[in-house]
C-alpha cells in the first residue's frame, strides 16, 4: 500500500463516523430501521477500514503526516504506527459489536434519535485519539470524545444519572485543564508537541516533572487511576449497557493510550526510570488494583461491581507501564485487549439480564443461569478470565505481567497480582455460582425437594445480543489458548517497537 | 488628494453623518433609516479593508485633520494593529446591528427606535475614533461621546432598573474621564505635547526632571481606563449596566466597548509612556495581579447569579481580565493571546448575549433556574449558547483555547507559572457556571414550562454566523496570529 492510500484510509476512519453522525441523526425521520442499519454499517466499515491497515503496519510501516497548522508549530496531524493500529482495531471491533447489540437493547429505551448519532460520533473521535500525530490533536479528540460521551452517560436522564454525569463532566474538565497545562509545558520545553520526533523532553527538570504529573492527572483520570477514579463507578453503571461496555472496555483505554504516548514519545523510558517517576506510577497502580478489587467486593449492584472491577483492571495496565521492561509492556498492551473483551462481555451480559428481567441486584440473580444459560455462560467465561484461570486470556496477561515483574526483581508486584486475582475470584464467583446452582428466591432455611434438579426455563436474550456476547466470549478463549495468537503477537511487536524503535 | 487618502477620517465621520441623518429619515422612511446605518457600517468596513491593503504595501498611514500637521493638528494613525481592532469593532457592530433590527422592535418603544440607531452610530463612530486617533485630547473628546452614547443605549429602555444602572455607569465613567483629563493635563504640563509620538520622545527626556508628574499621570490613566474597561476592582458599574440594557446593547457593551478601553490603555503603555517609566515602577505587575484577581473573582461572582444576563455580565469581568493579563505580562506572545482574545471574546460574548436575547424574546425567561428544558424549545439558540460556553471555558476546537494557549505559553516563557494556574483555575470556574445551564437546557426530563414564540430567521442566522466563527477561529488562526506577531515585534 502506498503512503497516500494509507493516509486516505486513516482520514476516512476518523472522518466517516463523524460525517455519518448528522446523516444518522436525520435518517431517524425516515425510519428507525434505516438509522439502525446505518449505525451498524458505519461501525462495520470503520472496522473493516482499520483492519485493512494490517499488512501495512505489520510490514513495519509508519506514517506521520501534518494536515494543517493551527498555530506555528502546533498542528493537527495524523500518525499511524503499531500502537495506534492495535488500539484502533480493538476499538472499532468492540464498537461494531456494541452497535449490533444496541439494536435490540435500545429498542425499549427512549431518545434513540440521540443515542445512535452520539455512539457513532464517539467512535470517530476515539479513532481520532488513536491516530493523532501530536499531543494537540490528541487533546482535541480526547476532549471531544470525553464531552460527547457525557450524553451517553446521562442517557436515561434519571436524577442519579444526571448527578453522575455532572461529576464526570467536572472531572473531565479538570483532567482536560491538566492536560492543557502539561502540553504547554512540553511545548515550552521542547518547542513542539509532535509525536513524530521521538523524544521531546530529554532532561529532567522541575517543570518536566510537573508536566508528567499533569499528564498523569489528565490521562489517569480517564483511566480511573486512584485517586481520580471517583467519577467512574457512578458514571459507568448508569449508562445504557452497550454504552457501559464501551466506556469501560474502550474509552478507559484512551487514558492508558495517552500514558503510553507520554511515556514513550514525550519523555523516554530511560528518563522516567532515571528520574524515579515510575515509582509514582507504580504506587498509584498498586493502590488502584487493590482498592478497585476491594471496593468491588462490597457492591450489590452488578454494574457497579463491574465498574469497580474496571478500575482494578486498568491498574494492571498502569503497573505494566510503570515496570517498563519488555515483558511488562507486552503484558500491559495485551491486557488492554484482554480487558476490552472481558469487560464488554460482562457489561453486555449484565445488560442482557437487566433487559430481560429488570434485575440489577446481585442477590436477585439466583438461578438466572437456568433462565438465561447462554448469557450467563458468556458471563462466566469472562468472569473466569478476569480471575485468571488458565486457558483464558486474563491468565496470559497476568502471566506476562508477572514475568515482567520478576524480570525487574519486583516480587511484590507478583504478590499484588495474586491478591487481586484472589479478590477477583471473591467477587465474581458469588455471582456465577448462585446463578447456576441456586433457585430464584432460594433461601437456605427451607429445604427444597427438587434442590438438585436443574430446571431450565429458558428465556434468553435476543439472538443478535447473544451472538455478540458469544463472539466476545470466544475472543477471550481464542486469544488465551496459546501465546501464538495474533493479538499476543501484535502486543509483542508493539512492545518491541516501543522499547526498541523497530521490530 | 483623492478620496482614498481621507479614509482614516472618513471611517469616523461617516458614522457621525449617519447618526444625524438617521432620525430625520426615521420620521418619513423607517426602513431607509436602518439601511443607512447598515450601509455606513459596510462602507466603513470596506474602507478599513482598503486601508489594511494599503498599510500592507506602504506601511503605516498617518492622516492630518484639515491638513494641520502635528504637534498642533489632530493626527490619525492607521497601522495594522489598529486596523485589526477596527475590523473587529466594525464587523461585530454590523453583525449585532442586524440582530438588533428585529430584537429592538420587541424590547423598545416604537418612537425611540430611530434614536437608538443614532446612538448606535455615534457609539461605533466614537469607538473607531478612539482606535485611530493619535492625540490625547482628541481621545478625551471621543471617550466622552462614547461614554454618553453607551449610557444612552442602556437607559433608552426607560425602566427603573435601566435608568439606575445607566446613572451609575454615567457617574463612574465620568470619574474615569475626569481622571483621564487630569492625567492628560499632567503630561501636557511637562512636555507641551498631546500627540502620542511626540509625547513618547519627549517623556523619556522629561522623566528625568519630573518623574512625579508622570507617575501620577500613569496612575490616573490606569484608574481611568481600568474603570471604563471594568478592570477588577473598578468593575462595579458593569454588571448592572450590561444586564439591564436591551440585549443588542448588552452585546455591544460587553462585546466591544470595554475592549476599546483596554486597547487604549495598551496604547498608553506602549506608544505614549517611555519604556523607562514602566521599568522603574511595577505598573505591569499591578495590572497583572488585578487581572489575575479579576479572572477569578469575575467567575466567582458569576457563579452566584440567578439572572442569565447578569451572569454573562460578570463573566465579562473575568474575560476582560485576560486581555489585561496579556498587556501586563509584557511579552509578545502574551499580547498575541490578549489581542486574539479581543476578537474571540467580542464574538463569543456578543453571541451569548444574543442567545440570551433570543430566549427572552421567545419565552420571556431570564432566570437561570427556569431555563430547564429550553434546549428542546429553542435548539439552535441553545446550541449556539453551548458553543459559546465551550469557547469561554477554552475547550479545544474553539477560539477561546488559542488565546489561553498564548497567554499560558508566555507566562511560562517569562518564568511565571503561577499565572498558568490562574488561567486554568478560571477556565475551571467558567466551566462550573456555564455547564449547568447547558446541561439543564438539554437534559431535563420535564419539558419546558413556558410557551416559546417562533424566533425570526434573521436572529437565528446571526447566531449561526457566530457559532461558525468561533469554531473557525479555533482552527484557522494563521492570518490573525501572523498579523499580531508582526505588529507586536515592533514594540519589543
Amino acid at each position: 500500500m502506498s503512503q497516500s492510500t494509507v493516509l486516505a484510509i486513516i482520514i476516512l476512519i476518523v472522518g466517516l463516523p463523524i460525517i455519518m453522525t448528522p446523516v444518522i441523526m436525520y435518517s431517524c425521520r425516515a425510519s428507525e430501521k434505516l438509522r439502525n442499519i446505518l449505525s451498524v454499517a458505519t461501525s462495520a466499515v470503520t472496522f473493516g477500514l482499520t483492519l485493512s491497515l494490517y499488512p501495512f503496519v505489520i510490514g513495519g510501516g509508519e506514517i506521520q503526516y501534518t494536515l494543517f497548522e493551527v498555530l506555528p508549530n502546533l498542528e493537527i496531524s495524523l500518525r499511524l504506527d503499531i500502537l495506534s493500529f492495535c488500539l484502533a482495531v480493538l476499538a472499532s471491533f468492540v464498537w461494531f459489536l456494541c452497535a449490533v447489540y444496541s439494536i435490540d437493547y435500545m429498542a425499549r429505551e427512549h431518545a434513540c434519535g440521540r443515542y445512535y448519532p452520539v455512539l457513532i460520533f464517539t467512535l470517530g473521535s476515539c479513532q481520532g485519539i488513536f491516530f493523532a500525530g501530536d499531543l494537540f490533536s490528541l487533546f482535541v479528540f480526547f476532549e471531544l470524545m470525553s464531552l460527547i460521551a457525557y450524553i451517553l452517560i446521562i442517557h436515561e436522564e434519571t436524577e442519579e444519572a444526571l448527578k453522575a454525569g455532572y461529576k464526570y463532566l467536572v472531572m473531565t474538565i479538570i483532567g482536560g485543564l491538566a492536560l492543557f497545562f502539561g502540553m504547554i509545558i512540553v511545548f515550552e520545553l521542547g518547542g513542539t508537541v509532535s509525536l513524530g520526533v521521538g523524544v521531546i523532553i530529554e532532561e529532567n527538570s522541575a517543570l518536566a516533572f510537573i508536566a508528567f504529573i499533569c499528564f498523569l492527572i489528565g490521562f489517569g483520570m480517564k483511566a480511573g487511576m486512584f485517586p481520580l477514579h471517583v467519577w467512574l463507578p457512578d458514571a459507568h453503571p448508569v449508562a445504557p449497557s452497550p454504552a457501559s461496555a464501551l466506556l469501560s472496555g474502550i474509552m478507559l483505554k484512551t487514558g492508558a493510550y495517552g500514558l503510553f504516548r507520554v511515556i514513550f514519545y514525550v519523555f523516554s523510558p530511560e528518563l522516567i526510570q532515571s528520574a524515579g517517576w515510575d515509582l509514582v506510577l507504580s504506587v498509584l497502580a498498586v493502590i488502584t488494583i487493590l482498592l478497585g478489587s476491594a471496593v468491588a467486593l462490597t457492591q450489590t449492584d452488578i454494574k457497579r461491581r463491574l465498574a469497580y472491577s474496571s478500575i482494578s483492571q486498568l491498574g494492571y495496565v498502569l503497573l505494566g507501564l510503570s515496570i517498563l521492561n519488555s515483558n511488562a509492556v507486552i503484558g500491559a498492551v495485551f491486557h488492554i485487549f484482554s480487558h476490552a473483551f472481558m469487560k464488554s462481555v460482562l457489561f453486555l451480559a449484565a445488560g442482557a439480564i437487566i433487559w430481560k428481567t429488570g434485575k440489577r441486584l446481585i442477590d436477585d440473580m439466583k438461578g438466572i443461569g437456568r433462565q438465561m444459560p447462554v448469557t450467563m455462560g458468556c458471563f462466566s467465561i469472562a468472569a473466569l478470565a478476569m480471575i485468571g484461570i488458565p486457558p483464558l486470556n486474563g491468565f496470559l496477561s497476568k502471566w506476562t505481567l508477572a514475568m515482567g515483574a520478576l524480570d525487574a526483581n519486583m516480587v511484590i508486584y507478583v504478590l499484588v497480582l495474586l491478591i487481586s486475582s484472589l479478590l477477583n475470584a471473591l467477587y465474581y464467583l458469588p455471582i456465577i455460582i448462585p446463578a447456576f446452582f441456586e433457585l430464584p428466591g432460594d433461601s437456605s432455611h427451607e429445604p427444597h425437594h427438587d434442590h438438585h434438579e436443574l430446571q431450565f426455563n429458558i428465556q434468553d436474550a435476543a439472538p443478535a445480543m447473544l451472538s455478540v456476547m458469544v463472539i466476545l466470549a470466544l475472543c477471550t478463549i481464542v486469544f488465551g489458548l496459546t501465546p501464538n495468537n495474533i493479538v499476543f503477537t501484535l502486543s509483542r511487536l508493539t512492545a518491541q517497537y516501543l522499547l526498541g524503535g523497530a521490530f | 488628494m483623492g478620496l482614498s487618502d481621507h479614509y482614516p477620517a472618513l471611517i469616523v465621520v461617516i458614522f457621525f453623518i449617519a447618526a444625524f441623518l438617521s432620525p430625520l429619515l426615521y420620521r418619513w422612511a423607517r426602513r431607509v433609516s436602518a439601511a443607512l446605518i447598515i450601509s455606513a457600517l459596510i462602507a466603513a468596513l470596506a474602507m478599513v479593508i482598503a486601508l489594511m491593503a494599503e498599510v500592507q504595501q506602504t506601511g503605516v498611514v498617518y492622516y492630518h485633520m484639515g491638513g494641520w500637521a502635528p504637534p498642533w493638528g489632530i493626527e490619525f494613525k492607521a497601522d495594522s494593529l489598529r486596523l485589526y481592532i477596527l475590523l473587529v469593532v466594525i464587523s461585530v457592530s454590523l453583525w449585532i446591528f442586524v440582530f438588533a433590527l428585529r430584537d429592538l422592535q420587541h424590547e423598545l418603544k416604537k418612537r425611540v427606535i430611530g434614536w437608538y440607531y443614532t446612538l448606535y452610530a455615534l457609539l461605533v463612530g466614537s469607538m473607531s475614533g478612539i482606535v485611530l486617533t493619535n492625540d490625547l485630547f482628541n481621545l478625551f473628546v471621543l471617550m466622552e461621546i462614547c461614554a454618553i452614547s453607551a449610557c444612552a443605549i442602556i437607559s433608552i429602555k426607560e425602566d427603573r432598573e435601566c435608568l439606575e444602572a445607566s446613572f451609575k455607569y454615567l457617574i463612574l465613567s465620568a470619574m474615569g474621564t475626569g481622571c483621564f483629563l487630569l492625567g492628560v493635563v499632567m503630561l501636557y504640563m511637562v512636555t507641551g505635547y498631546l500627540n502620542y509620538g511626540y509625547l513618547h520622545v519627549e517623556l523619556a527626556e522629561a522623566f528625568n526632571h519630573y518623574p512625579r508628574n508622570i507617575f501620577t499621570a500613569a496612575a490616573l490613566f490606569i484608574v481611568a481606563f481600568g474603570t471604563k474597561a471594568a478592570l477588577f476592582p473598578l468593575h462595579v458599574w458593569l454588571p448592572d449596566a450590561h444586564a439591564s440594557a436591551p440585549s443588542p446593547s448588552s452585546a455591544m457593551l460587553s462585546g466591544v466597548v470595554i475592549k476599546i478601553y483596554a486597547f487604549a490603555l495598551f496604547l498608553m503603555f506602549y506608544e505614549v509612556f517611555p519604556r523607562v517609566l514602566l521599568d522603574s515602577i511595577p505598573l505591569n505587575e499591578i495590572i497583572l495581579w488585578l487581572a489575575a484577581l479579576g479572572t477569578l473573582f469575575g467567575s466567582i461572582y458569576a457563579m452566584l447569579q440567578s439572572d442569565l444576563k447578569k451572569m454573562l455580565a460578570f463573566s465579562s469581568i473575568g474575560q476582560i481580565a485576560y486581555i489585561f493579563m496579556g498587556i501586563g505580562l509584557h511579552h509578545d506572545s502574551a499580547l498575541v493571546g490578549g489581542f486574539y482574545h479581543i476578537m474571540v471574546h467580542a464574538v463569543t460574548k456578543a453571541m451569548l448575549f444574543m442567545a440570551a436575547g433570543v430566549i427572552i424574546y421567545s419565552t420571556g425567561v431570564r432566570e437561570i433556574k427556569d431555563l430547564a428544558g429550553v434546549g428542546r424549545a429553542l435548539p439552535i439558540t441553545m446550541i449556539a449558547f453551548t458553543i459559546g460556553s465551550a469557547s469561554m471555558v477554552g475547550i479545544p476546537g474553539t477560539g477561546g483555547l488559542i488565546s489561553k494557549w498564548y497567554l499560558a505559553i508566555s507566562a511560562l516563557e517569562i518564568g511565571r507559572p503561577v499565572f498558568v494556574l490562574v488561567i486554568l483555575a478560571s477556565s475551571l470556574l467558567n466551566a462550573v457556571y456555564y455547564m449547568p445551564i447547558v446541561i439543564n437546557a438539554f437534559m431535563q426530563q420535564e419539558d419546558f414550562k413556558k410557551e416559546a414564540k417562533p424566533v425570526p430567521r434573521i436572529m437565528l442566522a446571526c447566531l449561526v454566523i457566530g457559532m461558525l466563527f468561533i469554531v473557525v477561529s479555533g482552527f484557522y488562526t494563521t492570518p490573525v496570529v501572523t498579523l499580531l506577531q508582526e505588529s507586536f515585534s515592533a514594540y519589543f
